[in-house]
């Protein structure tokens, strides 16, 4: 029984080594009329949904446009585990090993920091997806993005608060273990001090950590404090949680939120206390502000008919991917650092979600935000907010 | 001077394939540095910084026979050193971009091996803290108070952000990309273990291990020598963290959750509690195999367009093998022995003997 195992065990670790070199010297010798595209993302771990659907948007405009400067474009997809130093090999391993001539990703704005250095001492531009923290693109001139801010996005919710919803008062609770929503109160918490003029326009904020339940301690300060209205960005579960709770303890002030909260499960854990929630976000699948963004839908709704909504991280990533192509396009060439020199040049490149120009930060610089709301146990279109 | 001369003499004798080995072993890191490209060397620099976390995590778990939980901890602490003291300090500006840094750190800017040390010296000192009052728990107790430990150190960091930069981490931290920082200190802390383990301190710490009142019955402080183990296994943890910073260039509390603490217990309950040579192996073995088996990830691992083959299925497969290998060898891979050339000669020689004994079976039943 032991040998026969053993043996066994023996027969596998040849097996998988033998293929595993097949893998790889095979991969080597048909690179001449293939261009690759290394996609790095969470596809096991903690942010394996949000990794999905952003590789189901790159797959998607893979499909569409699978053929750049006569060449076949093949994408390496590496799966980082949700883990930083994953992130550091995966990224190594598909610069060094699959021979990559530029990377997609990474959701999570930590995995991308944690790559940077990676692609920088290699010299191969990289475009990020959904990281939106401004840390990923600064100092690092290989990074690049299809997203906006944190910043911008704190801008564009006070905006809303102050115009919009005509607050005065303000309450924040922050999820403080996560980096999005720490930069995003911050963000906003500023621009709606210059909004009001008011430097005490912040009446509460809250802090919860990433995993809490009970949020009745933060609840009944807030409730003291009498805000107009709640600004709330954090992760959606806990989000739908505040929320659910606050209407128990009879707060009426409207509550306010981050793209984080346009999942499903913000709607199915928060059921109808959630009606009326507003969040920004990038993209918005029943009224796309561009040409691109119609292929975008109907070609997505296509291929997952069984999805009810459009991600935006999903129509992040085939930007993402449509950008590199233009840009590899442009260069003329499939040489990193030419793709790296086009990138940097772009400007008001149509993607699905709207007009992207990259800044000297390697940025996209975007003016115009979506504002959603839950309406009838669904994400609706309600304004777009344009902040300069 | 005769006598000092016969002893060299001997030592070279006795010890000349260990001398050789090492010579190898440098000549192939010099080789890594030189040829290796990025992706690879970046694994070995991983294998390196689990060789040192894993060692010291032996030596408390293994060696002394505490079970200790708290390893992300102390490497967070390390961690965190390294990157406070040696970001640059006209780039804190930048990283620190919410808050502005606590003033009092800063414009202090240390060398990388002075802030590596201090890492060290930091995690040792707050394992002091902890092991006052634990140490002095038996059983579980100890596994419990460290796993707290390791969780409070996180959450502690998340939230002190004119210090660390709370959730948003900190970056730019001057990364380090030859092999001969993490293989040095791994070489180090390894021959440091090794003597250790050897002492008498060393004997006392095994003696705690296989009976606590014998060992007290024997005159051992139990408290001061498992505050020693334990110290010293921080301090290692605490070097590893702030090399494993150094390697990323990046830290942030996320990285530190408990569940980096079941690594290193897989590596040294794999390579065998109670064995150093045991823990660098499976070190090696963990960190490498992951890496390899990633083909497996792809949809077409073996020309077929399997389905099975997808994203995370690498890890179904490196778990199949970690359970087969826990199954048939309890004790980890090498128990509680060391690889030594004594142990090489005699593997060779139950095989040969075992291969001879079945050929002579097979050839009484041909007849």
């Amino acid at each position: 029984m032991k040998k026969v195992f053993a043996l066994l065990l023996c027969l596998t670790l040849t097996v998988t080594m033998l293929s595993g070199c097949g893998g790889s010297s095979t991969s080597s010798s048909e690179d001449s009329d293939v261009i690759k595209i290394g996609v790095f993302e969470p596809l096991t771990g903690a942010n394996a949904a949000g990794g999905e659907l952003e590789v189901e948007g790159i797959e998607l405009a893979n499909q569409l446009r699978p053929e750049v400067l006569g060449k076949k474009v093949e994408l390496v997809v590496a799966d980082n585990k949700s883990d930083k130093a994953e992130a550091t090999t995966a990224a190594a391993r598909l610069i060094e090993k699959d021979g990559v001539v530029a990377l997609l990703g990474s959701w999570g704005s930590s995995l991308s920091i944690a790559a940077g250095d990676v692609v920088k001492s290699n010299e191969v531009p990289a475009v990020g997806v959904s990281c939106t923290n401004p840390q990923v693109t600064l100092g690092n001139d290989y990074y690049f993005r299809v997203c906006f801010l944190d910043p911008f996005q704190g801008v564009v919710m006070a905006n809303y608060a102050y115009k919009n919803l005509e607050a005065k008062k303000v309450a924040i609770i922050q999820e403080v273990s996560n980096d999005y929503s720490v930069g995003l109160a911050k963000f906003f918490s500023d621009s709606f001090i210059e909004l009001t003029g008011d430097e005490n326009a912040i009446v509460e904020t809250g802090n919860y950590n990433t995993g809490d339940q009970d949020f009745n301690g933060i609840l009944t300060n807030i409730k003291a404090a009498n805000p107009d209205v709640i600004f709330a960005p954090g992760n959606y579960t806990e989000s739908a949680l505040i929320i659910k709770q606050a209407r128990a303890l009879g707060i009426t002030a409207p509550i306010i939120g981050g793209d984080t909260w346009e999942t499903n499960e913000f709607i199915t854990v928060g059921g109808a206390d959630v009606e009326g929630a507003v969040m920004s976000t990038f993209f918005d699948d029943t009224n796309p502000l561009t040409e691109e963004g119609v292929t975008f839908v109907s070609e997505y709704k296509n291929a997952y008919p069984e999805r009810e909504n459009v991600a935006a991280v999903s129509a992040l990533g085939y930007d993402a991917y449509n950008l590199l192509l233009d840009a590899i396009e442009r260069a003329g060439s499939a040489d990193p650092q030419a793709i790296r020199d086009a990138l940097a040049e772009t400007v008001d490149f149509q993607g699905a979600t709207g007009a992207i120009t990259i800044d000297e930060n390697g940025d996209a610089t975007k003016t115009e935000a979506i504002i959603k709301v839950v309406k009838d146990g669904k994400f609706t279109y309600l304004d777009s907010v344009s902040v300069e | 001077m005769n006598t000092q001369k016969m002893t060299f003499s001997s030592f070279i004798k006795t010890h000349w394939k260990t001398i050789v080995f090492l010579g190898l072993l440098l000549i192939g890191i010099a080789l890594a540095n030189e040829f290796a490209d990025s992706y690879l060397r970046r694994i070995l620099n991983l294998c390196a910084i689990y060789t040192i976390v894993s060692l010291g995590m032996n030596l408390v778990n293994g060696f002394t026979g505490q079970f200790s939980l708290g390893q992300a901890g102390f490497m967070a602490i390390g961690a965190y050193t390294v990157a406070i003291f040696t970001v640059p300090v006209e780039m804190r500006a930048s990283v620190f971009y919410l808050e502005p840094m606590a003033p009092f750190l800063a414009n202090i800017e240390l060398p990388f091996i002075g802030a590596l040390i201090l890492g060290g010296i930091f995690s040792a000192l707050v394992a002091f803290l902890i092991g006052y009052p634990c140490l002095r728990l038996r059983g579980d107790y100890l596994a419990i108070a460290t796993l707290g430990f390791s969780e409070i150190i996180r959450i502690i960091f998340t939230n002190t952000q004119t210090i660390t930069n709370g959730a948003l981490g900190i970056k730019g931290i001057p990364t380090i990309s030859n092999l001969w920082w993490t293989y040095g200190i791994a070489l180090l802390v390894i021959i440091a273990t090794i003597l250790l383990v050897n002492s008498s301190y060393g004997r006392a710490f095994k003696s705690i291990r296989e009976d606590e009142i014998a060992a007290e019955a024997m005159g051992i402080g139990l408290f001061k020598t498992k505050m020693t183990s334990f110290m010293i296994g921080a301090f290692f943890t605490g070097i590893a963290g702030g090399l494993f910073a150094a390697l990323l260039g990046t830290v942030d509390p996320k990285q530190f959750y408990f569940t980096l603490t079941y690594n290193f217990l897989l590596i040294i309950v794999l390579g065998g509690m109670g064995s150093i040579s045991g823990t660098i192996i499976s070190s090696f073995i963990v960190t490498i195999g992951l890496e390899w088996l990633r083909f497996l990830d792809e949809p077409m691992a073996f020309g077929l367009d399997l389905p099975i083959f997808r994203p995370g299925f690498r890890m179904v497969i490196f778990s199949l093998l970690l359970m087969i290998i826990v199954l048939f060898y309890r004790k980890g891979l090498m128990g509680t022995n060391e690889l030594t050339w004594d142990f090489i000669r005699k593997k060779i020689r139950s095989i040969q003997s075992r291969l001879g004994r079945k050929t002579s079976i097979d050839g009484g039943e041909k007849k």
